[in-house]
């Protein structure tokens, strides 16, 4: 399943949204600022304390909205 | 794969105040327009909290005021597309040509609404620590420093908004600028009165320090010459915008600072070419003088059409 680690109010984290349902990506959604355990997950994944993240198998991830680079990703 | 040719009368180059008010008067003037954004629809404002200074409005989100805006313009007929990225612009030919990734746009009007980027901050590290302490979205990422100490570093609006915004997680805030603030008395005076944050004016950070995370900076007093070290984990950089001009430089007049020269009627020296919002030259950039430029660029527009049409 495809995991998108973000946050309500976060524009780029709307964006990759918007992205994946236009491709009709099917996602789940683990918002780091109301969930501790996400959040945690989300800076061990990337070492990074930002988001919008993306990832299938948290190991392979794309921090940020990168097109090029979710496309690769997911195999769009 | 071959790209697809299409027509349109107008495209506006971004999806900011300037641009989607351009959209919404393009659209009700029965004008095909498409509006391309490659960057987040809002521009500067996608992630403001709060904006307090466009007329109608006490205090709305920037996510909810442009929300408005793109349903508006959407609503007479205007398209558009936030996934498709342009790549080149041909702005003297007859049409002019927009050259996205997937498609080939001919089109009568162009109207550049392009914005501005936030600038990065300026230091050698900054790469080492962007997104391990160094962050340019408080929204994205001002979570993640509950209970921290951390800085704001900029002296606008957006930088002291900025500020304000992040008390509702971090312990304490230093708000560092390297000369006096720039932003209006009333956003002044919320960070003067929050006991959360310090003030550090006329300082500037020279160095970020840390072993894989940010764990400190190294700033001078700049009326001293003092240095000092300051512990905290994370930066929000706020220090101004440069326009997103790179596409046009080729085509294009553009003023020292990098901004496309065209008069208060929106028009380039290129017929049908108009440039609209803070991407054009001018004295006062504010979300109101945004929307003036895209009501004034689509009005022309339209007149130019006519002229090209009859």
């Amino acid at each position: 399943m495809v995991k998108l680690y973000g946050v309500e109010g976060c524009g780029w984290c709307q964006k990759t949204k918007k992205y994946l349902d236009s491709k009709g990506v099917a996602y789940e959604v683990h918002d780091v600022e109301l969930n501790a355990e996400d959040a945690a997950a989300c800076e061990k994944l990337t070492g990074d304390t930002a988001v919008p993240v993306l990832t299938v198998d948290d190991k392979n991830y794309v921090l940020g909205f990168d097109k090029a680079k979710i496309d690769a990703l997911l195999g769009l | 794969m071959a790209k697809k040719i299409v027509h349109k009368d107008i495209v506006i180059i971004g999806a900011g105040m300037a641009g989607l008010t351009a959209a919404l008067y393009a659209g009700r003037m029965n004008l095909d327009t498409l509006v391309l954004e490659s960057g987040l629809i809002g521009g500067q404002i996608a992630n403001a909290v709060s904006i307090e200074n466009y007329p109608g409005f006490e205090s709305v989100s920037g996510g909810e005021l442009i929300g408005i805006l793109q349903r508006q313009a959407e609503k007479f007929g205007a398209v558009i597309d936030e996934f498709d990225t342009i790549k080149k612009v041909t702005l003297k030919s007859t049409p002019k040509i927009v050259e996205t990734e997937e498609h080939i746009y001919e089109c009568d009007v162009v109207i550049i609404a392009s914005g501005m980027n936030r600038r990065k901050l300026p230091l050698p590290e900054e790469k080492t620590f962007a997104g391990r302490g160094v962050h340019y979205c408080e929204m994205c990422d001002g979570h993640m420093y509950q209970n921290k100490i951390i800085a704001v570093m900029g002296g606008g609006n957006a930088a002291l908004d900025a500020a304000n915004f992040l008390t509702k997680y971090a312990e304490k805030i230093y708000i560092i600028h390297r000369s006096q603030f720039r932003a209006d008395e009333v956003t002044q005076q919320r960070v003067k009165k929050n006991p959360k944050i310090e003030i550090m004016l006329q300082t500037e950070i020279k160095k970020l320090n840390g072993k894989g995370r940010l764990e400190s900076v190294d700033v001078i007093d700049k009326n001293s010459g003092e240095m000092k070290n300051i512990a905290l984990e994370g930066i929000f950089v706020n220090i101004g915008v440069e326009p997103n001009t790179q596409l046009f430089k080729d085509e294009l007049k553009l003023s020292d600072s990098g901004r496309i020269i065209a008069g208060e009627d929106c028009c380039t020296e290129i017929e049908g070419v108009f440039a609209a919002g803070d991407v054009r030259e001018k004295k006062i950039r504010q979300l109101t003088t945004a929307a003036a430029d895209g009501t004034t660029a689509a009005l022309l527009a339209e007149k130019y059409l006519a002229k090209l049409k009859a």
